[in-house]
């Protein structure tokens, strides 16, 4: 055996394992180094005001809900189930939410029926994906559309369901260090999930199972029951992100997290995930990517240019990721 | 040519299990659609109008089309083409500004379809370069081509008095003049597809594209070949849409794109490529607008029309995986 492993290194072109250049050419360096890249054309171009707390705290309070989406329903991309419906969850946690507030329903009960409510939805796309067999893409797609419409019954003719609830208000929108609470959560819930990934059991089950579902469950992984907890998670996110719009807004409306699916993973595919095949990717290059991006917003929102620029640099972004992981080892098409 | 003799051969003989299985997705969707309508009718006697006909007919026209494109990259084994809404205003407002500068509306015809090839040539160049999914390319050039759309222009409409604006208000035995295009087109591309020999390659190759590249097929043109056929029908499309729709925006087409999807897989047309008919797509097309106006005349606001789409659309596609884990086509 020692002879194999001898003649596998002296092979020109491959390189022995080495911890610091596999940490260095993985999918969370590259994204660092984007993130790092952001931060400096901010600097020269917006000046010190770009990492001021004043400006870094109205970047992360944009960010609250999409990190902690982004932290859940990666658990999903991992298994290798993409749940697009993520956005609506959030639309129809936040109305459900708000409706029970204004209908005087306590803070806890209310948070713990919406909760209730999103874990029946992401159980109804575990039932068709992993029941039937239907692919993940398109089942969450019909999840999306049908869960925008009921939002949208539900917000009725105003569009909107007001609900203001001063402590709810005043505990998520708190400050510290200067910068949001719920921001410095989002990311130790990042942290969290990154350990979780790639230290534990569990983690590596998930990752297992996204990578090859066959070789898993000979393995003795059970593939459905990693994957319905997976899309069961991917939409509890959904529905913690909804509850916090409504504590930051003070409302739900029919629109609420209307696109976000899209705005998530575009950032998370930045960031190394991959919507088409599980167990790639990482919480904190996930994380990355959406900081990334919304450094991107932030500065061309400071420099005064037209917020449509972000979508083609995500766009653009988007295709770099991706080309880049198929040429680290990712699947290439045909 | 020996080597295609397994791909070109006409299909009789498929078995008879398979050829039952086509009908039964005609005979499920046409018992559905009649429910739909005999409902409807039940409740609302005055659903049965003409003009209950002229408004599913509108929007089956442009949905038709664009699932036409969808479908043929569906079963080439493309999966799905998330750059149609960008690839339609774009379109549409090519055809908006050649019919302003008065060109006549062959040409318009013309030049939509080309811009829709270009726009198709230009995916399938990267997917096929860069060896990318084109579910990942198709959905970063749709926020692209978006973006720099609204770049481009915020409302658009076709000059009132032009030949186009006349084509989307006129009316042919009873139906508006758009619809026939439709009709044609989808039973032309179902012909192509089910009796020639290139319609059975692109199928070919989705159905199991290494065994297609073994008998020597190549995957590359089949690629170029399917997304620029589907940039041009939704080139064709884009023309229909803007002499119908009225002053659009970029974001006007991205509610079409689920119905075109789910369009195409209740006709039975897998998403994983390799089978299914171009002619269920008029049944299920029509199935699909017929809802819209069902749900008016129900009484229930235009909201609740998402829930039912939503729903239909996983049922759909729950029914085709569990078709095809149990491996019946």
């Amino acid at each position: 055996m020692t002879d194999t492993t001898a003649a596998s290194r002296t092979l020109p072109g491959h390189l022995p394992h080495h911890p610091l250049r596999a940490a260095l050419t993985g999918s969370v360096a590259s994204i660092a180094f984007t993130f790092i890249a952001v931060i400096a054309v901010g600097l020269i171009w917006i000046g010190p005001k770009f990492v001021s707390f004043g400006n870094v705290s109205i970047i992360g309070s944009f960010l609250i809900v999409p990190l902690i989406v982004g932290a859940f329903s990666g658990f999903a991309l991992l298994a290798g189930v993409v749940d697009l419906s993520i956005g609506s969850i959030v639309g129809i946690s936040a109305a459900i939410f708000a409706w029970l507030i204004t209908h005087g329903w306590g803070l806890w009960p209310a948070a713990g029926a919406t909760l209730s409510i999103c874990l029946v939805i992401g159980g109804l796309n575990a039932l068709a994906i992993v029941r039937f067999g239907a692919d993940p893409i398109a089942a969450t797609l019909g999840m999306l559309t049908a869960l925008r419409g009921i939002t949208w019954v539900l917000c009725g003719n105003q569009r909107m369901i007001p609900a203001f609830d001063i402590d709810f208000f005043t505990l998520i929108n708190q400050q510290l260090f200067g910068l949001p609470l719920f921001f410095l959560l989002a990311i130790v819930l990042t942290l969290i999930a990154a350990v979780v990934v790639t230290k534990t059991r569990v983690g590596r089950h998930v990752q297992a199972v996204g990578g090859d579902d066959r070789a898993a469950a000979r393995a003795g992984i059970s593939v459905r029951g990693v994957r319905t907890a997976a899309l069961l998670l991917s939409a509890v996110g959904g529905g913690l992100g909804g509850m916090i719009y409504v504590g930051q807004l003070g409302s739900a409306a029919g629109a609420t997290g209307l696109g976000l699916e899209f705005q998530v993973y575009a950032a998370l595919m930045i960031g190394g995930y991959s919507i088409l095949r599980g167990g790639v990717g990482n919480p904190v290059g996930g994380a990355l990517g959406l900081l990334a991006v919304a450094g991107v917003a932030n500065i061309l929102d400071l420099g005064r240019i037209s917020p449509y620029y972000v979508n083609i640099i995500v766009g653009l972004l988007l295709l770099a990721a991706v080309l880049l992981d198929r040429l680290r080892g990712g699947d290439a098409y045909e | 040519m020996s080597t295609d003799q397994a791909i070109d051969a006409t299909p009789t003989a498929t078995p008879l299990a398979v050829r039952f299985q086509g009908w039964g997705t005609a005979i499920t969707l046409v018992a559905v659609w009649a429910l739909l309508i005999a409902a409807t009718g039940l409740y609302r006697p005055d659903f049965f109008a003409h003009q209950t006909v002229l408004a599913i007919a509108f929007t089956m026209s442009i949905v038709g089309v664009l699932a036409i494109g969808q479908g043929i990259i569906g079963i080439s084994g493309g999966f799905i083409d998330l750059s149609q809404p960008a690839c339609l205003i774009l379109t549409s407002l090519i055809a908006v500004r050649l019919s302003e500068a008065g060109l006549p509306l062959p040409l318009v015809f013309v030049g939509a379809v080309l811009v829709g090839m270009v726009w198709g040539a230009f995916n399938a160049t990267i997917v096929v370069l860069a060896k990318l999914n084109p579910v990942i390319v198709t959905l970063a050039t749709n926020f692209i081509g978006l973006a720099a759309l609204y770049l481009v222009f915020q409302l658009a409409q076709v000059p009132n008095g032009s030949e186009i604006y006349h084509m989307g208000r006129a009316s042919f035995l009873g139906l508006p003049v758009i619809w026939w295009p439709m009709l044609v087109l989808i039973i032309i591309v179902g012909f192509l597809m089910r009796y020639t020999r290139y319609g059975r390659r692109i199928t070919a190759v989705g159905g199991n594209r290494f065994a297609a590249q073994a008998r020597g097929i190549s995957l590359k043109k089949t690629r170029f070949a399917t997304f620029m056929a589907a940039g041009g029908f939704v080139g064709f499309a884009a023309v229909l849409f803007a002499s119908a729709a009225g002053p659009f925006n970029p974001s006007s087409a991205s509610t079409m794109q689920l119905n075109v999807i789910a369009a195409v897989i209740l006709a039975g047309i897998s998403l994983a490529g390799g089978r299914g008919s171009f002619w269920m797509l008029l049944l299920s097309v029509g199935f699909l607008s017929t809802i819209p106006t069902s749900l008016v005349f129900f009484g229930l606001s235009s909201d609740t029309q998402s829930i039912f789409q939503g729903i239909l659309l996983m049922i759909a596609v729950a029914i085709d995986g569990y078709r095809a884990r149990r491996g019946t086509p």
